[in-house]
């Protein structure tokens, strides 16, 4: 177990080091950060002295290697369009976006795992064949036009629900629903699956066998043993909606820091972009390294492996 | 008579092939999802010859007519004509062209880069295995989308900037599949024997790993066509898809996001041909999924 | 159609009203929430140049004189009297008596601080056309300054009047435009009190504003400004009732929530103009634009007349010159016209060796149905150009770099009525000018710089008549803009592009 851990620590710290890597060159590869960053009009000599202040004019690697000691501290640099600091300004909207990234699993999840197991209590039913449409069909929609039926729907229509802002929890709802229903798909099949064949292992047979309650069986051995997996990929697609809500949080006027980075793009506004892009690869990195470490936990095979 | 023809029909064993062919034939989800896939791909072939006007004629005279179900529809215009008076089912069909070629192209991108990859990691093990690992995992902690609009909006957005930066980054799924296909396949008794007869590694892939993993790859390409589609949609809501006048689905949605409150047909009509495009494509895909894994539906 | 859309837009209020909803709260608390699509980088006035950054000014902090809206004359404010000394001098009595919110008190000051480090160019104001005019501000006593002007500079009250707002010096020695966008203070008639920068600002009622300001005392105790970045998010919350105000609102859908009864759209023309730019200097990407009859063919393949019926709006009108007509000095007299004409625009593309026409990149930032309109009319002569959709201050910049050679461009003049805050800005050399011609540089500094009007004015039209005829721009049109609001709020729009919340009330 405990070289499992290390190895896939270490693979986890690689990875992060190559993404940091990738962040720094998209930037500094595709534009000259020093005239972007003396601003509009600058002479040519403003431009120069602040290549020469900001150590511009050195190799890159002795740059990115500064850039990551400062990023590993915490420090991203002063946006360029906001002229405050870029830490200051993510620390600002990342709980936005964590709220409606937890929200939309937690929609994802309570919708999905019960149908995915009622889905395999009774394969080819009605009830399966909905899910698989739900899936299919979840699959298909441009997520914004989703988002912007939801809202016309609950909000304006039926006046229920909040339609933009992130002000209280019931703002979350109709974002959540929107960011979430894409992720349902997957773990709705992976939760049918993994019930149809726990169901159909020995041990289940057995428990049946010495007379234990349906309802008992179904709880306490089945689903556990079937939801392990679930937990993984629900990690994962935490990691990804974090990446992807740059959609919803523009319908939904939520500043979180997927609007943020789309606005910092829109304003060339990079120290900002590649803190963003780091971070929400570092969410990643960490989730699928802990769901990975929960797994071996659960399951002694994968440890060897 | 009925009773003969079943028995000649007992009588008769299908091969694999024909047992998988008669499969995918009375599965709904293929035969619905091919023939409406190769519905939409016959009017972007003939376009110019179905399209009653040119789909970049513009006429502010004659804007934001309803289509034909609605009171004041018109047949001069079926489906009716967008903000600037542009022939909306002559718009709708030549989109469909951008539509597919972007799902195609990035699928074909992403389908080379992640085959290959997934299929040596699968085949070799080893060290090429930890490092496709390696580069699958620095891939896919990286958001998509995000990537997707830094680059284009850095290079500038334009048709084939999109179709590349989209091929070059979704060639995760592929090699994820592709690896763990590969590795049963490569364990598999043939395959053993010709690597022990020393098979050169390429024939053994091409001529027994391939054919193999096949299914699989038919699969996850359907699959990433259609979620290339809806991230073209995306990146044109987001004002960096495909660029103006093209008529493209996901860029005539976006375009009509402030008309779906007061004209909603604007914005129903490609998001339907979207949709059922998208939906037939994941149709068949699953269709394939079930057909040649029978036992393994939804896996 | 039509019925369409009020029968839609009636089955939603129908169904809204009766839930436990309230609608439009803002009249209970009179408080006012709107929306806007972009928010100021900076909240200090000199480091924006957004229009909704121009709008919060006008609420936080006051000027030297006020331009009364209705009438365009000059009314007391923080100055009481106002003489021009000399060409080049102006000398102003300051009001006593006014405070700023944080209670530092008025005096000359303020004003010498504010004007002489704004109009430095090392502190790098954004909007350097708005100061740089001012040589520096000299106290006189507690309560009289003297602004010297670099050169004669007739429209400096205007200035004074608009974008030039006054500061308080001890606070701003102190916190310096990075504070005064955190934590604004001024003298205005609302406070702000609250920032989250690029997200949200509230405002509260002044309640100490000066009642001898020629502006009305405000009314609405709160005022709550939202970024929020798509559209048609601003129209559910505003038919929701979530949003009280909006303006910017496309004309085609201005056209049709006129029909949800709880509405009030109104519109009304603005000084801002809109135009096609064409770089013609040297080492413009768009080499064609060399050529006058490229440029003159393009100004015969836009039908802005149809344009205005549709997509701009029709409170708007057609511009022959490259500036407001309401603008001190904005004239079309004996410039040439270019009437809509695609045949002629072909024949003249074919005469300068482009028979096929040729491809192009047209850059734009705001307005992208009328772009796309541009587009269809441009393809239609065998011009393709391909749609490059940005920000505002991404554009500016590849346009100054020379990576952009062709733009639809909009100027708001910062509200100024004066011609000199508009074509000087793209003709006069400056990083804006992708022009470069010296005959029409050497026009407007005759105008720009002479205190008799009627010298200016002859200056001017030459330089808008020489422009025309060298067709350097298409001058397109004024923009409209169209306001959505609930039916309880009374609310006046002005020329200037700039709502006045202190005027308005909950009825």
């Amino acid at each position: 177990m405990f070289q499992f851990l290390i190895r896939r620590a270490g693979l986890a710290l690689l990875v992060a080091l190559t993404v940091s890597l990738v962040c720094f060159l998209l930037v500094n590869l595709s534009t000259d950060v020093a005239t972007a960053m003396a601003g509009e009009g600058a002479t040519a000599e403003a431009i120069d002295t602040i290549r020469k202040q900001y150590g511009l004019d050195r190799p890159l690697a002795v740059q990115y290697v500064e850039w990551l000691g400062r990023a590993l501290r915490g420090d991203f640099g002063d946006s360029l369009y906001f002229r405050t600091s870029v830490s200051a300004l993510v620390a600002e909207r990342m709980p936005v976006t964590l709220a409606l990234g937890a929200a939309a699993i937690l929609f994802a999840l309570v919708l999905s795992v019960p149908l995915g197991v009622v889905a395999a209590l009774r394969p080819g039913s009605w009830i399966d064949r909905l899910t698989l449409t739900i899936a299919v069909v979840g699959q298909a929609m441009p997520s914004f036009w989703f988002a912007l039926l939801l809202m016309f729907f609950f909000g304006v229509t039926l006046g229920l629900l909040p339609i933009s802002g992130s002000d209280t929890w019931l703002h979350f709802v109709l974002p959540a629903i929107a960011l979430g229903y894409y992720a349902t798909p997957a773990i709705m099949r992976l939760t049918r699956s993994g019930m149809l064949e726990v169901l159909g292992s020995d041990y289940i047979r057995t428990a049946r066998a010495k007379g234990l309650r349906a309802p008992s069986v179904l709880f306490k051995h089945a689903l556990r043993n079937a939801l392990a997996p679930v937990v993984a990929l629900a990690a994962v697609q935490l990691g990804f909606m974090l990446g992807g809500s740059v959609v919803i949080e523009t319908v939904f006027a939520l500043h979180g820091l997927g609007y943020l980075a789309w606005e910092s793009i829109a304003h060339n506004d990079f120290p900002v972009v590649q803190a963003i892009v780091l971070l929400i690869s570092l969410f990643y990195i960490v989730l699928t390294l802990l769901a990975d470490l929960a797994n071996a936990w659960l399951d002694p095979r994968i440890r060897i492996a | 008579m009925a009773a003969v023809s079943s028995e000649i029909q007992v009588l008769h064993v299908p091969t694999p092939g024909e047992q998988l062919r008669r499969r995918a034939f009375e599965h709904t989800g293929v035969t619905l999802g091919a023939g409406v896939l190769l519905a939409i791909l016959v009017l972007a072939l003939a376009a110019p010859l179905l399209a009653p006007y040119d789909p970049y004629a513009q006429d502010l005279s004659r804007r934001l007519i309803p289509p034909i179900w609605h009171d004041t529809g018109t047949w001069t215009h079926p489906l009716g004509t967008d903000m600037l008076g542009r022939d909306y089912l002559s718009r709708l069909i030549y989109g469909s062209r951008i539509s597919l070629l972007i799902g195609f192209s990035v699928m074909l991108i992403s389908g080379l880069i992640g085959s290959l990859l997934g299929i040596s990691a699968g085949y070799f093990g080893g060290r090429v295995d930890l490092f496709v690992t390696y580069l699958t995992t620095v891939r896919l902690s990286m958001p998509v989308i995000l990537v997707a609009l830094t680059t284009v909006a850095l290079i500038g957005s334009s048709l084939l900037v999109v179709i590349l930066v989209l091929g070059l980054l979704k060639w995760d799924r592929f090699a994820v599949v592709l690896r763990s296909a590969t590795q049963q396949v490569r364990n598999l008794d043939y395959v053993t024997a010709a690597r022990a007869i020393g098979c050169p590694a390429w024939r053994i892939v091409l001529g027994e790993v391939f054919p193999n993993v096949a299914n699989h790859l038919i699969v996850v390409a359907t699959l990433e066509m259609g979620s290339a589609i809806l991230l073209e949609a995306a990146l044109s809501f987001l004002g960096l898809g495909v660029q103006p006048p093209a008529p493209s689905w996901g860029l005539m949605i976006s375009e009509a996001k402030g008309y779906m409150f007061f004209s909603p047909w604007l914005i129903a009509l490609p998001g339907a041909a979207l949709f059922a495009l998208v939906l037939c494509i994941n149709m068949l895909g699953d269709g394939v999924r079930d057909v040649t894994s029978p036992e393994g539906r939804n896996g | 159609m039509k019925t369409t859309a009020a029968s839609l837009a009636a089955l939603a209020f129908a169904l809204s009203f009766g839930t436990a909803m309230p609608a439009h709260a803002g009249k209970k608390d009179n408080s006012i929430r709107l929306a806007a699509n972009q928010v100021p980088e900076s909240l200090d006035a000199y480091f924006n140049n957004v229009r909704i950054g121009v709008i919060l000014a006008h609420h936080i902090w006051d000027h030297l004189v006020s331009r009364d809206p209705k009438t365009n004359e000059y009314k007391p404010s923080l100055a009481t009297a106002w003489r021009w000394v000399d060409n080049q001098t102006l000398e102003f009595d300051l009001r006593k008596g006014v405070r700023f919110h944080n209670g530092e008190p008025f005096d000359a000051d303020d004003v010498v601080y504010t004007l002489n480090f704004v109009s430095k160019p090392e502190n790098k104001s954004t909007t350097q056309q708005n100061v740089n005019w001012i040589a520096e501000a000299v106290k006189v006593d507690a309560y009289k300054v003297r602004i010297k002007t670099k050169k004669p500079f007739p429209a400096a009250l205007e200035y004074l009047a608009g974008p030039v707002v006054i500061y308080p010096n001890e606070y701003y020695a102190k916190v310096g435009p990075k504070g005064m966008s955190e934590k604004p203070v001024g003298s205005g008639p609302y406070k702000v009190v609250e920032h989250q920068p690029g997200r949200l600002i509230r405002l509260q009622r002044n309640a100490e504003f000066f009642k001898e300001s020629p502006r009305t005392q405000p009314s609405v105790e709160r005022l709550e400004l939202r970024l929020i970045p798509d559209q048609n998010t601003q129209m559910a919350e505003l038919m929701a009732g979530g949003l009280d105000w909006i303006y910017n609102v496309a004309p085609d859908q201005a056209r049709q929530m006129k029909a949800v009864p709880s509405l009030e759209v109104t519109s009304g023309e603005t000084m801002r103009i809109v135009w096609l730019t064409m770089a013609t200097r040297d080492g413009s990407p768009v080499p064609q634009f060399k050529d006058i009859r490229v440029r003159k063919a393009i100004n015969h393949a836009i039908d802005r007349q149809a344009m205005l019926k549709t997509v701009v709006g029709d409170t708007a009108r057609v511009l022959h010159t490259q500036c407001f007509p309401g603008q001190f000095g904005c004239t079309d007299q004996g410039a040439a016209r270019y009437e809509y004409n695609p045949a002629k625009a072909k024949a003249l593309l074919a005469e300068a060796g482009y028979p096929n026409g040729f491809e192009v990149d047209l850059y734009a930032y705001r307005e992208r149905p009328q772009t796309e309109a541009m587009i269809g009319y441009l393809r239609a002569v065998g011009i393709r150009a391909n749609l490059r959709f940005m920000q505002y201050a991404a554009m500016r910049d590849a346009l100054r770099e020379g990576k952009a050679g062709f733009a639809h461009q909009t100027w708001g003049s910062f509200s100024v009525n004066d011609l000199s805050a508009s074509t000087p800005v793209y003709f006069k050399f400056e990083a804006d000018d992708v022009t470069r011609d010296q005959k029409v540089r050497e026009l407007l500094d005759a105008g720009d710089n002479s205190v008799n009007p009627s010298v200016r004015q002859v200056a001017y039209r030459n330089a808008l008549v020489q422009i025309a005829e060298q067709a350097y721009t298409v001058p397109l049109y004024s923009l409209p803009v169209y306001y959505a609001y609930t039916k309880d709020l009374r609310f006046t729009p002005y020329p200037d592009e700039i709502p006045r919340f202190w005027e308005v009330r909950w009825k």
